[in-house]
């Protein structure tokens, strides 16, 4: 009777991913979502009467994701389904500190693009640690680099003058040596 | 954080821009002209209307360009070109055979319609690449343009326009169809053609986070990054610069470093107060006093308690600096509105400096004879007490004398200040009360037997300790006083840990004492071998909290099993049990304590156990002083040296010679030593410079 709803997860490309709750609730975004629309067994009395509604599937439609990247989403989801994250980030500076856990680091070594598209992704399904895991990632592909080398590994224009560029280069010479 | 920026769908819209480029490739000179037209079409797309506007000149232009020249000769090129390809057979289901060149006009214009009409709320949804907004890739783009139009331009003219088409036809099309196209022309490829797509997909995708990522998540992503880091990404481009030199990022940089070892970077950066001198009586230096640091109070909380506890620096007003204090309001006002990354920088080159051991040498000249004792408000307030049985207060910014205290009759071995009010103690045995700004001496203490050598006070309790052994608590108030019994030799530092209202108290009997102020019992005395404690009358006694954990002797050090067992015995013992007892009654003792003492060592101490737990050797003769704050120890001692030690690791920094006398006492501030000498001079070593 008490059977778990199914949930799935269409894409803006019109792909459909079944998913565990669980494994969606690590989008807050989907989580709040769900608790207006299926509250968890126990919690309201719930009649009988919307039984035939119950078999349906709940199809949550994400136009932002398209479905490469949202394989991709589900797959993290998926493998921190039994973790749970703090919901604050009250304990944000530690976090911050520590280093890119290595199965996330694996899990992001995508090309930018990819990359750019989960960052944006789980954002909008506000799921965040993969978004920190993600802005992580992109940090360390800036850490140590000088701006010519930043530049090269993102195809950026130098747009400064022959001036202003050394200019900054002072206003910036104090960072160094250490 | 649930709203998305205009989500870049791998989208329809960029059809039409590549369309324009290729137009520019194979029909220079009469499609160019509609390219801006189109351009603007596209990006005016705020227009209700856009779509019909952009339809109409799109698919007219892609029409005009691309599909008059086009005619018959379509058929036979494309299949030039598939059967070019010798080693790959024609895929079957790919064939080009059936495609006439009727097909091609009507699939363009067919699907550039399709695209505007069936999607126009996609309009906004750029890609990255073709992004109007975005200038990055486009640069590039130019540079490859010209490569393929030089190699096109070699080819016969039937073939440019064969494999223009294709190109036509693949930037016409949707996005859908488009993956389609590109998934066959994949199964065509041969390894070397594949390792050629794969070379340059990933020269192609590169994508300017900072530049394209909503602002907010930029920031974050800079976050995570240190400071040469941050000053390499601020030169990368005017984007960068203005991304990276935000100020949010900048002031999670300095809650991050100021005051604290970050745990990433193992740097931390000095808090520097303010040149500012308070008028508030309150003797604790916290972080929200400090300017730029006042919102990073949730850094505060064990920073600021080290920095009461040894009550190190002292800001006092002073009616001589009142010059001082207008030109130090100014300064604040402009500090208010500097940037944070300049509050960064400025600490960052002090810090340094103290790792480099970079500093200039000021000098304080006026003691006739050695001088025992000093104090440092680190600001701009010093104080050094000397045998010649004067106390002297020196401007430290201009170097000059601001006043001769004299009233002891014998040398003065110990003084404390704060802004109000300055206590010495003299090897006449008497304590001396001060109000300094007027040079008058208010008060005056008498009852040990003999030399008061160290003193400490807070509020209406002062406390002293005496070369007779004992320690005095003088309750200024009720005019009462305690005397505590206990040690057996000179009392030669005395420390009110306020927190917890209890008392330290070195000796040269090699142990110190923790005392309770409410009840005036002894809590716990610390020493003895089986303790590593010292063998050498200690100097100096500074209790401190610290959450970050310390590096200690205990690892390396290993002991005989039979030891271990005999402290564990120890520990059982009930003599042990009750003094531990007494101490878990206590709320807010220091975790840990800094010894420095004659036998050339100073130690650091684990309060509750009362063990020693690290001990720092490398001074050759007896150290008679020592300082600290959140980052490091300082010590002076009788072989003429200054050393400068990494609190967290215990680690020896710096050496400073070049004395020619011992060093008595030393004083730390943010970015200064202070130290005395035996022969009567007081250097200041500058890492502010």
């Amino acid at each position: 009777m008490t059977k778990e709803r199914q949930i799935a997860i269409i894409t803006s490309d019109g792909d459909r991913f079944p998913v565990e709750r669980k494994v969606a609730e690590k989008s807050i975004l989907i989580k709040n979502m769900l608790k207006n629309l299926l509250p968890v067994e126990g919690e309201e009395g719930e009649d009988s009467e919307s039984d035939e509604e119950d078999d349906e599937p709940i199809e949550i439609p994400t136009q932002n994701v398209r479905s490469a990247v949202m394989k991709n989403i589900l797959e993290w989801c998926e493998h921190y389904k039994d973790i749970n994250f703090p919901d604050d980030e009250q304990d944000d500076d530690s976090k911050k500190s520590a280093p890119i856990d290595p199965w996330d680091s694996n899990f992001l070594n995508v090309d930018q693009e990819m990359l750019y598209e989960i960052i944006l992704a789980a954002n909008y399904l506000n799921i965040k640690p993969l978004l920190n895991a993600g802005c992580k990632v992109v940090a360390e592909m800036i850490r140590g680099k000088s701006p010519e080398e930043i530049r090269k590994t993102f195809n950026i224009v130098n747009d400064f003058t022959p001036e202003e560029e050394a200019a900054i280069r002072r206003e910036n010479e104090w960072a160094e040596d250490r | 954080m649930s709203s998305m920026q205009p989500f870049r769908v791998p989208c329809s819209a960029s059809a039409k821009k590549d369309s324009g480029t290729l137009e520019k490739l194979t029909h220079s000179t009469d499609s160019n002209k509609d390219t801006p037209g189109k351009k603007q079409g596209k990006t005016a797309n705020t227009k209700p209307d856009r779509a019909v506007v952009k339809s109409n000149k799109s698919a007219k232009s892609l029409t005009g360009s691309v599909g008059d020249p086009s005619g018959t000769t379509t058929t036979h090129s494309t299949t030039t070109a598939a059967g070019s390809l010798p080693s790959i057979p024609p895929l079957s289901s790919f064939s080009f055979g059936p495609f006439r060149g009727s097909i091609v006009t009507p699939f363009l214009n067919n699907h550039i319609t399709d695209d505007t009409i069936n999607s126009p709320d996609e309009e906004h949804h750029y890609c990255y690449r073709h992004n109007p907004k975005v200038r990055c890739n486009k640069a590039a783009d130019e540079i490859k343009m010209t490569e393929i139009q030089k190699k096109l331009e070699k080819l016969p003219r039937a073939d440019q326009e064969a494999i223009s088409h294709v190109w036509s036809i693949f930037s016409a099309a949707p996005n859908q169809q488009r993956s389609l196209i590109l998934q066959g022309l994949l199964t065509m490829c041969c390894f070397p053609q594949l390792s050629l797509i794969s070379q340059e997909v990933s020269k192609l995708i590169r994508i300017d986070f900072i530049e394209t990522l909503p602002n907010e998540l930029a920031l974050k992503v800079l976050c995570y990054l240190d400071c040469q880091s941050l000053c390499s990404a601020a030169q990368v481009s005017v984007k960068w610069k203005q991304m990276a030199d935000d100020d949010r990022v900048w002031r999670h940089m300095c809650e991050q470093h100021i005051d604290r070892k970050c745990p990433q970077c193992g740097w931390g950066l000095p808090l520097m107060a303010v040149k500012k001198l308070r008028e508030t009586p309150s003797r604790k230096r916290k972080i929200e006093d400090v300017d730029g640091i006042g919102s990073a109070s949730s850094t505060s909380g064990a920073i600021s308690e080290l920095k009461t506890e040894d009550s190190l620096h002292i800001p006092p007003p002073l009616e001589e600096c009142r010059a001082i204090t207008e030109q130090s309001r100014q300064a604040k006002k402009q500090r208010r509105t500097r940037p944070w990354k300049a509050v960064y920088s400025e600490r960052y080159k002090v810090e340094r400096n103290w790792r480099k051991g970079v500093y200039k040498i000021r000098k304080f000249e006026g003691h006739s004879d050695g001088v025992l004792c000093c104090q440092y408000d680190n600001n701009n307030l010093l104080m050094t007490g000397s045998y010649d049985k004067t106390i002297k207060i020196w401007n430290v910014d201009t170097g000059k004398l601001l006043r001769t205290l004299t009233g002891h009759t014998r040398g003065v071995r110990t003084l404390a200040f704060d802004d109000q009010k300055l206590i010495s103690g003299g090897l006449d045995g008497t304590i001396k009360v001060w109000n300094y700004r007027t040079g008058q001496c208010i008060s005056t203490y008498t009852g040990h037997s003999e030399g008061v050598i160290s003193v400490d006070f807070h509020d209406k309790l002062i406390v002293s300790g005496s070369a007779d052994s004992t320690v005095k608590v003088w309750h200024v108030d009720t005019r009462t006083c305690y005397t505590l019994r206990g040690h057996t030799d000179w009392v030669t530092s005395v420390k009110i840990h306020t927190k917890s209202r209890t008392l330290f108290t070195a000796s040269d009997d090699a142990t110190v004492r923790l005392w309770d102020l409410r009840t005036n019992k002894c809590l716990k005395v610390f020493g003895g071998v089986e303790n590593n404690g010292h063998i050498g009358q200690i100097q100096c006694v500074i209790p401190f909290t610290v959450k970050d954990k310390l590096i200690t002797d205990v690892q390396e050090h290993t002991v005989p099993e039979a030891e271990t067992h005999d402290t564990h015995e120890n520990h059982d013992a009930e003599d042990d049990c009750n003094c531990n007892d007494k101490l878990l009654d206590i709320a807010c003792l220091p975790t840990h304590m800094l010894t420095a003492s004659l036998d050339n060592t100073i130690k650091l101490w684990d309060v509750h156990t009362g063990k020693c737990i690290r001990t720092q050797f490398g001074h050759i003769e007896g150290v008679w002083s020592i300082a600290a704050d959140t980052f490091r120890i300082v010590s002076g001692a009788h072989d003429r040296t200054i050393k400068v030690w990494d609190l967290q690791t215990g680690q020896c920094m710096h050496t400073f010679g070049g004395h020619v006398s011992p060093i008595s006492c030393v004083a730390l501030g943010d970015s200064r030593i202070v130290c005395g000498l035996e022969n009567g001079e007081v250097k200041m070593y500058c890492f502010d410079c």
